[in-house]
């Protein structure tokens, strides 16, 4: 195996062997071409050198490359690219022939027309910024990225400080309770009634409480409501929105607890809003919410009553006194002997049982600082507290006298019957389909029997009963024209 | 002032039923639990980024607006699909997301 230097320098023998008979050759070609009729033996006898054997072969020198070229393209590689090497000389000696050009066609195929301009200057553009592969490319991944850390940062934050709201609204209200309260903290599940002791988390922002085993009442629940501090959305939202955290508290009382009167105070807003949407406020409370400066609170606050006496005997001075140093405080304050919840959207077609109704005080307080709260600020709250187990005592010393357990009988009487009115078509319509299928259902007894006998005998009786009913309402229809003669 | 504690009178403590009143639930987690759900398969099979990504968003939103009753195997099923399409719209298109505008 020749190697490639070895190749080379072979190269460079061979080629100096072929250059200088070719460069003679075509010295002699060109002269005879200049001088036609010169004989070309005369020029042939006088090539003394060592290349004469050459010289028979040189009658035709420009053939004298393709012969070699088929001689030598047996040979190998690099006897062609001498020969390619020793035409290009050629090309450089001697005025450029078409016949070299001919012969390299396939080799040099296109070459001609592919020739670039080499005088247009050369353009680099810039890699297009889709096709980079930097980190800067990605920057929306890298947005989105931070706003999943900083959405997780804000729920941690929001989460913990909820906790510590909780936390710091127990502390400080535990003492009372617990001397209030023979159960205080309650989950449901524990099979003894134990007091737990602690709150129970609902959610990141809802807080739980139950209280139990007191005079005057069944139970309390406390609902701590404070604001999704841990969801980025809804701080964004309160940003544009401002809203404050809740305390929502709910007695329970027993049957002979409360006398029977509908009563709320509470801001205006509330107010109205409440009218429209509790089932009890707004069948017996129709009026518009009054003022409250006539027993003495403050404007903001209105008044919403069924009876004008439960109203004296709800605002004594104790509780005007209560309601006026903490009226920034107080949303909602709602005592009912009929408190059945919202009204329930029915759906059209469903025959409407009234409601069940349980005796309830529910207070509704506002939390100081509108959003920004402290733990300090569940302190303040305490007061309230107090008001609470003063109302519960307060409502169980109520006692109508008997002009005011009249009107309320009166009015949840007339309650009643506006509400059998208003279901009375659908009753009638529920009757009416009940009938019918029992009339259908007989019919189809009817048919199915086998016995033509017994068919007769059903179809006769059941014609009767028609008969029979038809002959009951005539009768009715007479009594009442008679009636009303 | 006499005790007013009577412990003869305890009532045990029993979870508001919600079938009562629906008004009273936050349907927020359920929504968004839907919301993420929707734009996960659409993520996976539109090869969207964006759907994606703001799938992730959705679960985390009604993750943290779930109430501690819930399911957690609810929330983590949510929070994978999500992630699982993001992770496959990235292998199968490893371009950076392009802005809408």
């Amino acid at each position: 195996m020749r190697t490639r230097f070895g190749r080379r320098r072979q190269t460079a023998a061979m080629q100096s062997l072929f250059l200088f008979p070719l460069l003679v050759l075509l010295l002699s070609g060109a002269s005879a071409r200049f001088d036609d009729f010169d004989e070309g033996d005369d020029l042939v006898e006088f090539d003394d050198n060592d290349f004469a054997e050459f010289e028979d072969v040189s009658e035709d020198p420009p053939t004298e490359p393709p012969a070699r070229t088929v001689t030598t393209e047996d040979d190998e590689d690099e006897a062609t690219v001498e020969v390619e090497d020793n035409q290009e000389d050629f090309e450089d000696s001697e005025t450029p022939d078409e016949d070299i050009y001919k012969y390299d066609a396939e080799e040099f195929e296109g070459f001609e027309k592919s020739n670039p301009s080499f005088n247009d200057p050369i353009n680099i553009l810039t890699v297009p910024s889709h096709l980079q592969n930097t980190w800067e490319s990605y920057y929306m991944e890298i947005l989105m990225v931070t706003g999943l850390l900083a959405y997780i940062m804000n729920y941690i934050i929001g989460k913990n400080k909820n906790s510590r709201l909780a936390q710091a609204w127990y502390n400080s209200h535990k003492e009372l309770l617990e001397s209030n309260f023979a159960l205080v903290g309650d989950d449901g599940t524990s099979k003894e009634a134990l007091s737990t002791g602690k709150l129970n988390q609902e959610n990141e922002h809802i807080y739980n409480l139950w209280c139990s085993g007191r005079v005057c009442c069944e139970g309390m629940l406390l609902q701590l409501k404070f604001l999704k501090r841990q969801d980025l959305l809804n701080v964004l939202a309160r940003m544009m929105k401002p809203a404050c955290d809740q305390v929502q508290i709910k007695v329970t009382l027993n049957d002979e607890d409360m006398d029977t009167f509908v009563f709320a105070v509470g801001t205006k807003k509330a107010m109205a809003r409440m009218q429209k949407e509790m089932q009890d406020l707004s069948e017996f409370c129709s009026d518009k919410p009054k003022s409250g400066a006539k027993y003495g609170l403050p404007e903001s606050l209105a008044i919403l009553s069924e009876l004008g006496e439960a109203t004296e005997g709800v605002m004594d001075n104790k509780m005007v006194h209560f309601l006026t140093n903490h009226a920034d405080k107080i949303e909602s304050i709602h005592f009912s002997d009929q408190f059945s919840g919202p009204k329930i959207m029915q759906e059209e077609g469903q025959p409407l049982k009234l409601p069940e109704t349980k005796k309830t005080l529910l207070f509704t307080f506002n939390v100081p600082g509108m959003g920004n709260t402290s733990p300090k600020d569940m302190e303040a709250l305490l007061p309230l507290m107090n008001m609470v187990i003063f109302s519960i005592d307060k409502v169980k010393k109520l006692h109508l006298n008997r002009e005011g357990k009249q009107k309320a009988e009166k009015n949840r009487a007339r309650v009643e019957e506006n509400f059998l009115k208003q279901t009375h078509g659908q009753r009638q319509e529920a009757a009416q389909s009940r009938r019918e299928e029992k009339k259908r259902a007989e019919k189809e007894r009817i048919m199915s029997e086998e016995d033509p006998e017994r068919q007769r005998r059903l179809e006769e009786a059941a014609q009767r009963r028609e008969q029979k009913k038809i002959e009951k309402k005539q009768m009715k229809m007479k009594q009442i024209k008679v009636k009303a003669m | 002032m006499s005790d007013p504690q009577r412990p003869n009178k305890i009532l045990r403590y029993k979870p508001p039923s919600t079938e009562n009143n629906p008004a009273l639930e936050d349907p927020t987690p359920d929504y968004m639990n839907l919301l993420g759900m929707i734009f996960s398969m659409c993520g996976l099979m539109l090869k969207l980024k964006w759907c994606a990504w703001i799938a992730v968003y959705c679960s985390f939103i009604s993750f943290a607006n779930s109430r501690s009753s819930e399911d957690t195997k609810q929330m983590m099923s949510s929070f994978m699909l999500s992630i699982s399409a993001v992770v496959m719209s990235y292998l199968q298109n490893p371009q950076p997301m392009s802005p809408p505008w």
